[in-house]
C-alpha cells in the first residue's frame, strides 16, 4: 500500500495538515493500516521535494497557539495522481503461503497428515468466513468502504476454502 | 436407542441404500446428529456425498434403509403413510433451489397453500400468509404472480410458504443456487433472522462456502459419513473486524 499515493489522493479534496491526513488514512481508507505522524511528515516532505505538494504556514491553529503546515497539492501533483490512477496496479500472485509451507512439508515428513493439516485449516478458514459473513449481514448500515473490504475478506476466504478442497482432492 | 432429549432432530444411526447387486449405492453409511431447536445447520460436502439424500431421508420424502430420524421426538419410522403426509405438511418447511411456487397462484395463494390443502379456514390462512410474506419483507407483493417477481423474491416468497405453518424444522437445499450473488446474501440474511429472530431451526445443505458460513454448525460429509463437523462461534461487528491488524 502506497503511503505516498494515499495521501496525494486525500489532499485531492483539499488542503490538509498532517494530522488530519494521518486520521483520514486510517480511519477509511487503510482500514488496518497504522500510520505514525512521523511517516507522514517525511512524506509530506519527499512530495514537497518532488514538487508534488506545498504547504502554507497557517499561524496559530494547532489548539497550542502554535504555527501549523497546511498541504496542498501542486498541478505536478495532480498529474502523478492521475497517473497512477489511470494503470493498473501491479497483479501480485500473493504465493507466499504458509499453508503451503505446512501441507508440502507435512507430505515429507513421517507421521504428519497432510490431510490432516488441511482439515484444521479448513475449520480456522470457516470461523473466519462465519465472523466475515455474520459481520456482513448485520452491517445494513455500513459504509460501502467498509461493505467492499467485507466483501474482499468473505470472497477472498472463500477462494482459499476452494483451494483446500483441491489440495484434498489432489493429496487423496 | 440413543435418543436426545429436546431435540427439534435427532437422526440415529441413519444409513440408506439406492438399488442392489451391481447397481447397489450406500448413499447414507451412518449418520448420527442432533440439532437443537433454534439451531442453524448446515451440511456440506461434494455431489455424491449423500447430502441431497439426507435432507430427503430427514425430510420423509425417502424412508430410511436402517436407522431413524427424530422430528421434535416423533419417529419417522412409525409413522404410516398418511401421517407421515401430515408430518411433512404440518411440522417441516421445504425450500428448494428451484422455489418450487405454483405458476397461476399469486405470492399469497402460494403462501398459503399448505395451510388451505391442511384444511385451514380460508380467511385465517390468507392472514397468516400475509404475516408470513410480512417476515421475508414481501408484504406489498402479495397479489403478485411468480412470474412477476424476481429470482431472490420468489425464493423469499418460497421461504415464506415453508414457515407459515410454523414448522419445527426448515429444511433447505442449495437455496442460493439460481441466484445471483447479491440477491443470494439477502436470502441467507433472511434465513440467518429466521434463526436468530424466530428460533426457527434450520438444516441446510449447500455446497457454497459462503452460505454454510452463516450456520451455527457445519456438518461435513464425505462418502455417506459425517467426516469433520464444527461449531462456528459467534461472531464480532464489522468495525472491530475491520479495524484488526492483519499484518
Amino acid at each position: 500500500m502506497s503511503v505516498r499515493q494515499a495521501l496525494l489522493g486525500l489532499l485531492a479534496g483539499g488542503a490538509r495538515h498532517g494530522y488530519e491526513l494521518r486520521a483520514a488514512y486510517e480511519g477509511r481508507l487503510v482500514p488496518q493500516g497504522r500510520l505514525n505522524i512521523g511517516q507522514v511528515y517525511t512524506t509530506l516532505e519527499r512530495l514537497e521535494r518532488d514538487g508534488l505538494v506545498q504547504h502554507e504556514r497557517v499561524v496559530g491553529t494547532d489548539g497550542h497557539g502554535r504555527d501549523r503546515k497546511v498541504y496542498a497539492l501542486t498541478p505536478e501533483g495532480h498529474a502523478e495522481l492521475h497517473t497512477w490512477l489511470a494503470e493498473p496496479s501491479p497483479v501480485r500472485l500473493d504465493l507466499r503461503n504458509e499453508v503451503f509451507l505446512k501441507i508440502v512439508l507435512a507430505r515429507r515428513i513421517e507421521g504428519v497428515d497432510a490431510r490432516g493439516v488441511v482439515d484444521r485449516e479448513r475449520r480456522a478458514a470457516f470461523e473466519r468466513l462465519h465472523e466475515v459473513t455474520q459481520a456482513r449481514a448485520r452491517a445494513e448500515d455500513a459504509s460501502l468502504e467498509d461493505d467492499l473490504l467485507l466483501d474482499l475478506a468473505a470472497l477472498r476466504l472463500q477462494a482459499f476454502l476452494k483451494w483446500l478442497d483441491h489440495c484434498e482432492e489432489k493429496l487423496s | 436407542m440413543r435418543q436426545a432429549k429436546g431435540a427439534a432432530v435427532d437422526v440415529v444411526g441413519l444409513t440408506k441404500v439406492f438399488g442392489e447387486g451391481e447397481t447397489r449405492v450406500e448413499a447414507l453409511r451412518g449418520i448420527d446428529m442432533t440439532i437443537a431447536p433454534g439451531e442453524f445447520v448446515a451440511v456440506m460436502g461434494a455431489s455424491g456425498s449423500g447430502k441431497s439424500t439426507l435432507l430427503h431421508v430427514i425430510g420423509g420424502l425417502e424412508p430410511p434403509t436402517d436407522g431413524d430420524v427424530r422430528i421434535d421426538g416423533r419417529s419417522l419410522r412409525e409413522l404410516n403413510d398418511d401421517e407421515l403426509t401430515v408430518l411433512r405438511r404440518r411440522r417441516i418447511g421445504f425450500v428448494f433451489q428451484a422455489f418450487n411456487l405454483l405458476q397461476v397462484l399469486t405470492a399469497a395463494e402460494n403462501v398459503a397453500l399448505p395451510l388451505v390443502i391442511d384444511g385451514v379456514a380460508e380467511s385465517e390462512a390468507h392472514a397468516r400468509a400475509r404475516a408470513a410474506l410480512d417476515r421475508v419483507a414481501l408484504a406489498d407483493r402479495s397479489a403478485h404472480l411468480p412470474g412477476e417477481l424476481s429470482g431472490g423474491e420468489q425464493q423469499r416468497v418460497a421461504i415464506a410458504r415453508a414457515v407459515v405453518t410454523n414448522p419445527v424444522l426448515l429444511l433447505v437445499d442449495e437455496p442460493t443456487g439460481n441466484l445471483d450473488s447479491r440477491t443470494g446474501e439477502k436470502v441467507m440474511a433472511l434465513l440467518r433472522s429466521l434463526a436468530d429472530d424466530h428460533g426457527q431451526t434450520v438444516l441446510m445443505v449447500t455446497h457454497d462456502a459462503g452460505d454454510a458460513a452463516m450456520a451455527d454448525r457445519l456438518a461435513r460429509l464425505r462418502d455417506g459419513v459425517v467426516a469433520d463437523e464444527q461449531s462456528l462461534p459467534a461472531g464480532r461487528d464489522a468495525h472491530e473486524l475491520l479495524g484488526e491488524d492483519l499484518s
